[in-house]
C-alpha cells in the first residue's frame, strides 16, 4: 500500500503512546494502513471518521457509523458511511434502545449477528424489527472505551445475517481502539495528537502487551491532576509522547511513585525517570 | 486433597452465581480457592483477548510482581503453550526446563519452581487458561490436576452465566466485558492508591471489601468510583496523602511478596 510519508510518520509517532492494545504488529499495521489510506485519499489529517470509513471494507461489513461522547455525555453522530447506517444510528436515539446503548452502558460489545432471531428480538423488541426494515440483518456495536474512559461507540451493520469471524472481530476491535485513540487525541489540543511530524526516534514499536500499570497510572493521575479519567489518560499519553518515552515506562514510574505529574499543562519532565 | 474444602468451595462458587453475578469477583474467589485446594503458592486466570493476546483477569493475589509474571506469559510460558494447544502444560522444575527462558528467569526470581497451566475450553474453542505456580519443585499431583481442571471448567461456564449459551455472540461479549471490567478495576485501584497513599494491591482489597459489604458488583463500584459518583472509604485511620498539586514526594510502599 502506498502511504504518504507524513501519514506514516504520524502513525509512527503514536506507537510510543498507544491506546491500542495489541501484540500482533501485522494486524495493527494492516488496520492503521487502511485508516491512513482513507485519510490520504481524501487529503485530510487522520481522524476517527477515517477509522469508521475504513472498517467497512476492513472487516467486510455493509456500513458503519461512529458517535462520539465525552465523559458520559450523550454522543453526537460523527460519521455514517451510508443511509442505512444513518437510519440505524437515529433509530436508537428515537427508540432509546439498541446495541449502541448497550455497548456504551456496559462498556462491552453488543453483537447481534441475526436481528431477525428470537433472542435479538427479545433483547431489543423495538429496535430489532425497525433495523430489519431499514435494511440491516446484523448489527455489531463496539464501545470506544478504555475501562471507565468512554470516547464513543462504533457501530457496524451487515445486510445479511451472520457473525463476524474471529479474525474480523479482532480486526474490528483494533479499528475501534484506533478510533478511540483518535477521538481522545482530538479532544485535547495539548494531547498527543497535535500535529504530524517525526515520531520519537529509535523507539521500538511500543506494541507492548497489555500493562495493568497503564490503567493504574491513569487512575492515579485523576487524583494528582484533579481531572477526569479521560483527561488523565490524554495527559499520560501526551507526557510519554512529548518526552519520547514509552507509555509503559511512564506508567511504571508513576505507579512506583518515582514520577508525579502536576495540574499545569507542563509536559516537561518533572521527576526522575 | 481435602474433600470437605472442595465441596465448600463449589457451594461458595455456585452461591455467587446468582442475580447480579460479578464475574471478576467470582474469578478472584476461584483463584484464591485454587491456592488452598490445590496446595499451590499462586493461581492466575488469563483470558484471550480477540485482538490477539492473553490477559490476566484474576489472580489469587494482586501483588504487582505476580500479576506481571502471569501477564508475561502473553509472550512465552506454559500458559501461552496451553492456550495454543488446548492441552494442560506443566513443568516440574522451571530451573531444568529450557522451553521458556524469559519466563523461567522471571518466575525463578519471584520464587516459583513448578508451574501448571490448564485450558479453559468451550466446545472446540480455547478461551484462556488457569495458571498455577508452586514454590517447590516436583510434579503436580494427578488428583489436584483433575480438580484444577474442574475449576478451570467452572471459570469457563461462569463467563457465560449472564446470558444464554446458545448465542454465538455471547461469549465474545462476555469476554470483552470481563476484560474491560478488569481495566476499570485497575483504574480504580490507581485512583484509590493515590488518594490514600497505599499500594495498588491494598487498594484492591479495600475496593473488594466495600463492594462485598454493600452487595455491589466490584466492577460497578470501580466504575462509579472512577467516574466520581461514588466514594470509597479506606479503613479508619488511613492516612490521607497530599492533595493534587502539592510537591511532597510520596513514600514508596514496600512491595508485598507474591
Amino acid at each position: 500500500m502506498a502511504l504518504g510519508s507524513p501519514v506514516l510518520a504520524w502513525f509512527r509517532g503514536r506507537l510510543a503512546a498507544p491506546a491500542v492494545r495489541v501484540r500482533d504488529a501485522r494486524r495493527l499495521g494492516r488496520v492503521w494502513g487502511l485508516v491512513a489510506e482513507h485519510a490520504a485519499a481524501r487529503g485530510g489529517r487522520v481522524s476517527a471518521a477515517d477509522a469508521c470509513a475504513a472498517v467497512v471494507p476492513g472487516v467486510r461489513v455493509t456500513g458503519a457509523w461512529l458517535s462520539a461522547a465525552r465523559d458520559g455525555q450523550a454522543g453526537h453522530l460523527m460519521q455514517v458511511t451510508d443511509e442505512v447506517s444513518r437510519q440505524l444510528a437515529e433509530l436508537q436515539l428515537t427508540l432509546g434502545e439498541g446495541p449502541l446503548f448497550d455497548a456504551s452502558a456496559s462498556g462491552g460489545l453488543a453483537l447481534a449477528s441475526d436481528l431477525a432471531g428470537l433472542e435479538t428480538g427479545s433483547r431489543w423488541p423495538a429496535f430489532a424489527p425497525a433495523a430489519c426494515r431499514a435494511g440491516a440483518a446484523a448489527v455489531f456495536a463496539f464501545p470506544l472505551a478504555v475501562g471507565a474512559i468512554r470516547a464513543g461507540v462504533l457501530g457496524l451493520y451487515r445486510d445479511r445475517p451472520g457473525p463476524l469471524s474471529d479474525s474480523q472481530l479482532g480486526d474490528a476491535l483494533v479499528f475501534a481502539d484506533t478510533a478511540t485513540m483518535l477521538l481522545l487525541d482530538a479532544q485535547d489540543g495539548a494531547g498527543a495528537g497535535t500535529g504530524p511530524g517525526e515520531g520519537p526516534g529509535g523507539q521500538p514499536a511500543g506494541l507492548a502487551s497489555y500493562r495493568a500499570e497503564i490503567d493504574q497510572a491513569t487512575g492515579m493521575l485523576t487524583e494528582q491532576l484533579g481531572v477526569s479519567i479521560t483527561d488523565a489518560f490524554v495527559r499520560l499519553r501526551a507526557y510519554a509522547y512529548v518526552n519520547d518515552l514509552q507509555l509503559a515506562e511512564v506508567a511504571r514510574d508513576i505507579v512506583a511513585r518515582r514520577l508525579r505529574l502536576f495540574p499545569d499543562p507542563d509536559l516537561s519532565p518533572d521527576g526522575g525517570t | 486433597m481435602n474433600g470437605h474444602l472442595l465441596s465448600e468451595t463449589f457451594v461458595e462458587l455456585t452461591d455467587t452465581m446468582v442475580a447480579d453475578f460479578d464475574v471478576i469477583d467470582f474469578l478472584h474467589v476461584l483463584t484464591s480457592r485454587s491456592v488452598e485446594l490445590l496446595d499451590v503458592s499462586a493461581a492466575g486466570l488469563l483470558l484471550a483477548d480477540p485482538r490477539g493476546e492473553l490477559r490476566v483477569v484474576a489472580a489469587s493475589s494482586e501483588a504487582a510482581r505476580l500479576l506481571e509474571l502471569f501477564q508475561l506469559q502473553s509472550d512465552q510460558g506454559p500458559c501461552l503453550d496451553c492456550f495454543r494447544s488446548g492441552q494442560p502444560v506443566a513443568t516440574a522444575d522451571l530451573g531444568a526446563d529450557e522451553r521458556w527462558p524469559r519466563f523461567a528467569a522471571a518466575a525463578g526470581q519471584a520464587g516459583f519452581r513448578a508451574v501448571q497451566a490448564l485450558p479453559m475450553r468451550l466446545r472446540d474453542q480455547v478461551i484462556g487458561a488457569l495458571n498455577l505456580f508452586r514454590a517447590t519443585a516436583g510434579a503436580f499431583d494427578a488428583e489436584a490436576v483433575h480438580v484444577g481442571q474442574a475449576l478451570a471448567d467452572v471459570a469457563t461456564i461462569s463467563l457465560l452465566h449472564d446470558r444464554s449459551m446458545r448465542r454465538s455472540d455471547t461469549l465474545n461479549e462476555q469476554l470483552q466485558a470481563a476484560l474491560n471490567s478488569r481495566v476499570v478495576i485497575e483504574q480504580a485501584k490507581g485512583k484509590l492508591a493515590e488518594r490514600l497513599g497505599i499500594d495498588v494491591s491494598q487498594a484492591f482489597t479495600i475496593l473488594r471489601t466495600q463492594a462485598r459489604n454493600h452487595n455491589q458488583r466490584l466492577s460497578d463500584l470501580a466504575r462509579a468510583f472512577v467516574d466520581g459518583t461514588q466514594a470509597v472509604t479506606g479503613p479508619a485511620g488511613m492516612p490521607r496523602t497530599s492533595r493534587p498539586g502539592t510537591k511532597q514526594p510520596l513514600p514508596v510502599p514496600p512491595r508485598p511478596a507474591p
